[in-house]
């Protein structure tokens, strides 16, 4: 679960970055959360990450009052999250095998475990023939299945997956929020940054629009099913 | 943490040696030549010691004894420098056996000692050394508390040259040596945080999927740790080469032998097992130690 109470996030330049955003997202829910760039997104999942702190009100990420959280509890918060980049982020000189199971060695697992956990992932993204390749080998649309294979491990409570589609070709974009949909019908919270909005209409379900470090829209809509090839309708 | 885990992260440090060979090898190469630069520095710095020691060693105090002296007072006389603390070595200088000296180094004044007949006019001495030179004026004026002693002999003003040579070469070397390693550390420093900077992005990712900063640390830990240790055993077979060669150098030379001594020179052999750990553990433990400092900016994500 996610709650944001009455939440600012002030720079050190100055910057208003969020300003008095409330926000819950209970577990199990998959949220689109979208706007325009500098709207406050970035922030957001910084501040679940506790990668920054809230100059005022709580985070709850979890469970984890994150004003509260000491520094060296900050990999304990953070291996209940999984995540997903827009670039990746994928270590290039491991396999995909080995950046997914990376995941698993921190929390300590038994290498048993880490075989057979990596391995059904890895199927569940459908790349088990590409297991031994490294990064730099597969397409923008792999890597993410990697990411995402990474984000699922560690059988988080919550996946955020921070603009997934914006580096892979459009058609591939909806073939990876399907395989994130199917992740949260399993029971995992998914709360998806995005900025394309025909894709959101397509798939529906609850939109959080942030403008200006607040948020101006937060309800539920209904799929339209219609998918847009070609392109990213940015507004 | 598990020890299974903690040898996947050993294994994961050796490995990235490889992966990351370019970087490897920079970092190799710097530590290596800061190893030998200090390391160098320090037997060049050892061995002028040893020389100077060795020339010290060749000084000697000449105590010369009143002509009336008994054999007993001769022989307490003895007695009693050899009980002296900086007093390391004492022979007796008989007056026969130094006019038999004196008659041989000054062959061609024969004619001077037959006037003198059967008269000898020099008296008995003790041959001393000292321990230590610097300490020579204290056991001067102790010697001279002694009953029948007729006059001293000693080397003062190459004792003063060489204690102020030896002064200087201890500021001079030591300054050096100090300047070596704080500019090898710099540089090493530099290279290792050039190395952690091209896999910034992998500490990040290593951080967001929940890894302590134990766990980051640790294969680059290693891998500074295994650099060093490589770079410490090369800089151990090139200074065991040069020396050698520097050394047999020297030894062909006679004549600046006859004046340092060849004793003076300390063989590889004897100080191989201090070089070798120094080089291999202070090359490891720079390594790992640089690593590990350098990835702190980049871990506080």
């Amino acid at each position: 679960m996610v709650e944001l109470k009455d939440v600012s996030v002030t720079y050190s330049s100055g910057v208003d970055a969020l300003n008095h955003v409330s926000l819950k997202i209970n577990d199990g829910d998959f949220a689109f959360v979208v706007g325009s760039s500098g709207a406050g997104k970035s922030t957001m999942i910084k501040l679940l990450l506790k990668e920054i702190d809230a100059t005022e009100g709580t985070v709850i990420v979890n469970g984890y009052n994150l004003s509260r959280l000491r520094r060296r509890k900050i990999p304990e918060l953070r291996r209940t999250i999984g995540i997903v980049f827009q670039d990746f982020r994928l270590i290039t000189s491991m396999t995909v095998y080995e950046n997914i199971a990376f995941v698993l060695r921190v929390i300590d697992a038994p290498a048993r475990y880490i075989r057979k956990r990596v391995q059904y992932v890895i199927s569940l993204v459908g790349l088990q023939a590409k297991a031994n390749s490294y990064p730099d080998e597969l397409s923008g649309g792999e890597k993410q299945r990697v990411a995402i294979a990474r984000a699922l491990v560690n059988d988080p409570k919550l996946i955020i997956a921070d603009e997934p589609t914006g580096n892979i070709d459009p058609e591939l974009s909806y073939e990876i929020v399907e395989l994130l949909r199917g992740i949260n019908a399993c029971g995992t919270t998914i709360l998806m940054v995005t900025h394309e909005h025909e894709m959101v209409r397509h798939f529906g379900g609850r939109i959080i629009n942030i403008a200006g470090g607040e948020i101006v829209y937060d309800d539920i809509i209904e799929g339209t099913d219609e998918q847009i090839v070609g392109g990213t309708n940015e507004d | 943490m598990k020890i299974s885990g903690f040898k996947y992260l050993v294994e994961k440090g050796v490995d990235n040696v490889w992966k990351n060979r370019m970087m490897a090898f920079a970092s190799f190469c710097v530590l290596l030549v800061s190893l030998l630069l200090v390391g160098l520095s320090v037997l060049v710095y050892m061995n002028v010691n040893s020389i100077i020691g060795g020339i010290e060693q060749k000084n000697e105090v000449i105590v010369y004894l009143d002509d009336d002296i008994s054999d007993d007072e001769l022989l307490d006389i003895g007695a009693a420098l050899q009980k002296m603390s900086n007093v390391t070595e004492v022979r007796f200088y008989s007056k026969e056996e130094a006019y038999e000296s004196l008659k041989q180094s000054m062959a061609e004044y024969e004619v001077l000692f037959e006037s003198l007949g059967d008269d000898n006019p020099l008296v008995d001495a003790y041959r001393l050394k000292v321990g230590d030179i610097g300490q020579i004026s204290a056991t001067i004026a102790q010697i001279r508390t002694l009953d029948h002693i007729y006059s001293i002999r000693a080397p003062y003003d190459f004792v003063n040259v060489l204690l102020q040579l030896r002064s200087i070469l201890t500021i001079v070397m030591g300054a050096l040596i100090v300047a070596m390693v704080i500019v090898s550390m710099v540089i090493i420093f530099n290279t290792t945080k050039t190395s952690v900077y091209a896999r910034r992005e992998e500490i990040q990712i290593m951080k967001y999927v929940g890894a302590t900063d134990g766990f980051i640390r640790i294969p680059f830990f290693i891998e500074g740790m295994v650099t060093g240790f490589f770079a410490g055993i090369a800089a151990l077979i090139i200074t065991w080469l040069a020396y050698d060669a520097v050394v047999n150098t020297l030894q062909s030379q006679v004549a600046l032998l006859s004046i340092i001594g060849l004793g003076s020179i300390i063989s590889f052999g004897s100080i191989y097992v201090p070089v070798m750990l120094s080089y291999i553990c202070g090359g490891a433990l720079v390594g790992a130690v640089g690593s590990a400092i350098s990835t702190r900016k980049y871990i506080n994500v």
